[in-house]
């Protein structure tokens, strides 16, 4: 193609009109797929696209995932519960660690309007990641003890379920005469070895918590990442001595099956409730120096195009009426005076007997991202 | 067929387009990469080594790195051994029903990667349709069987052969008959007429789909993700948990860069070694290759049996599932199946509650757009770089090509880092968080594949007829509209199928960058192939399956079927472009040359070695 391209393109106005058009065309089409990820779902899912039309609040959580009497799992419960209230909202459940980093990453250009169940040691780097917004629900003032919510004071979140983080071993292998003492005796003490589920999938809450109440104990200046050889000595044999954990299988399906005696317990709140779905009884471990206490929050994104709506629905999902419901149906230890009062003894007793661990929070905060790194090169089998 | 840059830029439409081009070239393929490596060795605006440190000091890293070479090597031995005995038993040996078994064999033609992963799973896994049977013949046997290298290799095997089958298959069938009547008369029996006759032939062809098999085996993530268990690790997955976390992204931008790297370095070497060696070419007139009758009566029988064996473990993962799709779900969970228990419920359920046919639609939804987008756009810039050979048009086609040489986790990390907040390339948008960033990163991997095929639509066009037009005074966009796009239509409209049925049941990619709420249907059959507490998810997929199956398989048949019927009925575009569309070949054929118009610009990147309708698909 030589002469005749030439003559083929010579702008003649006509042409170089329908040329344009045609550009245009193009321009069009890259436009239009520019927004038209979202545009052409299904009628169904654009019926409640979040963007689209501004009624729909999504809500991430790590408590997504808790089952109820009647087999129905939280974040169901809460659609539905929301949809009563006339709240319209589409619950996303990822683990803990992971889902911070969501939000985190997310930034810039926030999907999610509310985010709860995460603790505190996640909302501050929530915080310091400006990923969310300061609220005081009108709820603030009924929380049981102030110092379960934000401590720096600012009030960027706001404390809905108290959490310890025990381990928890069937009764039916285990005595609680010769249970072990603490996380450390499950390594050190033989018998214990190949018992214990250990945990390698590090983007839960919980697994993190785990590992913080037991690298804290071995702060040292001069370790790495501010933790001595020993403290990481623990975590090497925490792996080498623990039954590792089944993918997407539950540690209670596990301990009733009798493959593990022992298991990390996402939060003292649940133990009862799961009991009962998995028929069997469980002893918890109460070491000495406590369990690492995570109290769950509930905070409004930072740059939520609903932010009237989503502030509405933290008042509602955070008052002692919901919350009291909450804890009916999946057995959790509110931080709300009132739902306190309406909560089933048995649960508040068992929080009030909790020997807590001091942890310094602060520390962790800043460390643990980088822990969990660290543990998932070198020491995950 | 040079023009100079000078002739091209008088064209306003092939200005404006190579505009909205350079800045695609720059905004999403170029700069994502080069912000890769920035965000590795330079994360705070200074060099430093911490990831390469942190890596290399890592046992559970490098054996993972060492997992997937090892599975990339397996892989294209494995592969190469399954997948040329499966075209020769029905492309060269006389076998009894090789019908039957071609389309027992082309199964993984129409369900890849994650869902054949979680196929397999479901039959062979701990709680699998097989394993189960299995156990109570052998009570003793371990119930993780079909786990680790093992399973992985096997899956990935059985997957990576529909490159066998497409092209190989058209490679055999094109040895001249009269060679090997030559050596049959010098005395050469099957083996030797096999070894020293037919497979030289199709040596080039058998490189490379090595090459592919190789690249697919060093990226692969869904099936180490599904089948490999715990101790068979490979890094893509160890990208995907490391590109999660902000605090530790730089670590799975490195391993990223090393798989990179490596694609790159197998395919230099590749492409040198290929070009060292000497492949002649058959005769002009080639006489059609009859099919061989095994000599041997005992190797006659092995060969029949292995072919059999072979058809059994193909045709029994989508034979089982599109079974229990019919079954109520507490028949699959205790894989009990029954005909009376047979009902359409569970494509009710998927077909009416929004929930479970949603990632369906969303899947459909993203696969159709994007292969839209690809094609259009390729349509125009393909034209272009076709009618102006100029050092900047092939600029282009080299730059087009970079997706092919970067593997899926490099692509999408390189869209999460560059626009996790609005970037002035993208118009002050961002990417990260955006249903949209996934379709960009759908359109990116389409490229090359979608370039070569329709470069060779375009080149196969008769220059004559465009003259023609030209001297009879037809317009710039009358003869694309009247001449060209007719022409190049039937492979448009092929390369749109092919590519929409890879990207439905996408995992590699959809997984980084899928937005919550906008779940595609690759995670979900993740999802549901682990999940314990929806006695559904099971059911969903397997109709999930099933339609996929249904939809690739109505696309196959458009794409290549056709061409089997095309001597009784005359192709679309004959009416519209009554000489024009003589020449254009099938879409088949174009799909099987291995390299079409490449050799004839005198450009061979090293990605060409690879068949052009080639994809991995695992």
């Amino acid at each position: 193609m030589t002469q005749k391209d030439a003559q083929m393109t010579l702008p003649l106005m006509s042409r170089r009109a329908r040329n344009g058009l045609a550009a245009a065309g193009v321009l069009g089409l890259l436009a239009l797929t520019a927004c038209g990820g979202d545009a052409n779902e299904s009628a169904e899912a654009s019926a409640d696209d979040v963007q689209a039309n501004g009624s729909t609040l999504v809500v991430y959580t790590n408590s997504d995932s808790h089952t109820n009497a009647e087999g129905q799992q939280s974040a169901d419960w809460l659609t539905e519960r929301a949809a009563e209230e006339g709240f319209e909202i589409e619950v996303v459940g990822i683990g803990g660690g992971d889902l911070t980093n969501r939000l985190i990453a997310e930034a810039g250009n926030p999907v999610a309007d509310v985010v709860f169940g995460l603790n505190h040691v996640f909302f501050s780097q929530l915080v310091a990641a400006e990923a969310i917004a300061p609220y005081t629900p009108e709820w603030a003032q009924d929380v049981s003890d102030p110092a379960l919510g934000d401590p720096s004071g600012e009030g960027y979140f706001h404390p809905i379920v108290q959490q310890g983080i025990p381990l928890v071993y069937n009764l039916d292998a285990v005595s609680p005469e010769e249970a072990p003492s603490d996380w450390t005796d499950l390594w050190s003490d033989e018998q214990w070895h190949g018992r214990y589920e250990s945990v390698i999938d590090l983007g839960g809450a919980t697994t993190q918590m785990v590992f913080s109440g037991i690298l804290t104990r071995y702060q040292d200046p001069e370790g790495e990442l501010g933790i001595s050889d020993e403290g990481w000595e623990q975590v090497e044999l925490y792996f080498e001595h623990g039954n590792s954990a089944v993918p997407e299988t539950d540690a209670w399906v596990r301990l009733a099956d009798r493959e593990v005696d022992m298991a990390q317990q996402p939060g003292t709140s649940s133990i009862f409730n799961r009991e009962d779905q998995y028929g069997i009884e469980v002893g918890m471990m109460e070491p000495e120096i406590g369990i690492p206490f995570a109290v769950e929050q509930v905070a409004v994104v930072n740059g939520t195009d609903q932010e009237d709506q989503a502030q509405e629905f933290v008042d509602w999902f955070g008052s002692a009426e919901i919350q009291a419901e909450w804890s009916e149906n999946f057995g959790s230890m509110p931080a709300i005076q009132g739902a306190i009062d309406q909560a089933d003894e048995q649960i508040v007793e068992l929080h009030e007997n909790l020997q807590i661990q001091d942890i310094d929070w602060e520390f962790v905060a800043e460390n643990l991202p980088a822990w969990i790194e660290k543990i998932e090169l070198e020491y995950i089998p | 067929m040079k023009s100079t840059v000078k002739q091209m830029l008088k064209s306003p439409f092939a200005v404006v387009s190579l505009l909205i081009l350079s800045w695609f070239v720059v905004a999403l393929l170029l700069w994502p990469n080069i912000n890769l490596l920035f965000e590795t060795f330079f994360p705070a605006g200074e060099f430093s080594g911490r990831a390469v440190e942190r890596i290399l000091s890592s046992e559970r890293a490098m054996r993972s790195l060492w997992n997937s070479l090892l599975l990339a090597l397996a892989l294209a031995v494995s592969t190469n051994v399954v997948g040329v005995f499966i075209v020769l038993v029905t492309k060269y040996f006389h076998i009894r029903g090789s019908r039957i078994l071609w389309l027992g064999y082309a199964t993984t033609l129409v369900y890849g990667g994650i869902v054949v992963a979680a196929a397999y799973r479901f039959i062979y896994g701990s709680d699998g349709i097989v394993t189960e049977a299995l156990l109570q013949i052998l009570p003793g046997m371990d119930p993780d069987w079909f786990q680790g290298f093992f399973a992985v290799l096997v899956v990935m095997t059985f997957a990576t052969t529909t490159n066998h089958l497409l092209f190989l298959s058209s490679a055999i069938a094109k040895v001249d008959q009269q060679t090997i009547e030559a050596a049959k008369n010098m005395g050469a029996g099957d083996w030797t007429i096999l070894r020293r006759v037919v497979l030289p032939t199709v040596k080039p062809m058998i490189f490379a789909i090595t090459i592919l098999s190789f690249l697919t085996g060093l990226g692969a993530l869904s099936a180490p993700i599904v089948l490999g268990g715990r101790d068979f690790q490979t890094i893509a997955p160890m990208i995907l948990s490391f590109a999660s976390s902000p605090h530790s992204r730089d670590l799975a931008a490195l391993m990223a860069l090393v798989l990179g790297m490596a694609t790159i370095a197998v395919l230099v070497f590749l492409t040198r070694m290929e070009a060292g060696g000497t492949y002649f070419s058959l005769s002009k007139v080639a006489t059609p290759l009859d099919k061989q009758r095994i000599s041997n009566p005992v190797a006659n029988l092995a060969v029949h049996a292995g072919a059999y064996a072979l058809f059994l473990i193909y045709i029994a993962p989508p034979v089982l599932i599109v079974l229990y799709s019919f079954v109520d779900s507490y028949s699959i969970e205790t894989n009990a199946f029954a005909v009376a228990n047979m009902s359409w419920e569970n494509y009710q359920r998927v077909l009416t509650q929004p929930n479970a046919l949603r990632p369906f639609l969303v899947s459909i939804t993203y696969s159709a757009l994007a292969s839209a987008i690809v094609g259009v756009g390729l349509l125009v810039v393909v034209r272009i770089l076709v009618k102006y050979r100029n050092g900047v048009s092939t600029t282009f086609e080299y730059l087009l090509h970079v997706p092919w040489l970067l593997p899926g986790a490099m692509i999408a990390l390189g869209l999460i880092l560059s626009f996790d907040t609005s970037s002035p390339l993208l118009f002050n948008n961002a990417l990260s968080g955006t249903p949209v960033i996934l379709l960009v990163a759908y359109v990116i991997i389409k490229i090359p594949f979608t370039l070569r095929l329709m470069k060779a639509a375009f080149a196969s066009i008769n220059h004559s007829l465009e003259e023609a037009a030209v001297l009879m005074g037809a317009g710039n966009w009358t003869i694309f509209r009247r001449i060209l796009l007719p022409a190049v239509l039937p492979v448009a409209a092929a390369v749109f199928g092919l590519n929409f049925i890879s990207l439905v049941d996408d995992y590699d990619t959809t997984v980084f960058l899928a937005h919550p709420l906008y779940q595609p249907l690759g995670p979900v059959i993740h999802q549901n192939t682990q999940s314990t507490t929806d006695l559904n998810a099971r059911a969903n997929t397997f109709v999930y399956t099933v339609l996929i199956m249904v939809i690739s398989t109505a696309v196959m048949w458009l794409v290549y079927g056709r061409t089997t019927t095309q001597r009784r009925r005359r192709p679309r575009g004959q009416r519209e472009a009554p000489s024009g569309s003589e020449h254009v070949p099938s879409v088949a054929r174009l799909v099987h040359q291995p390299v079409p118009g490449a050799q004839a610009t005198g450009y061979a990147p090293a990605a060409a070695a690879a068949p052009a309708g080639a994809e991995p698909r695992s």
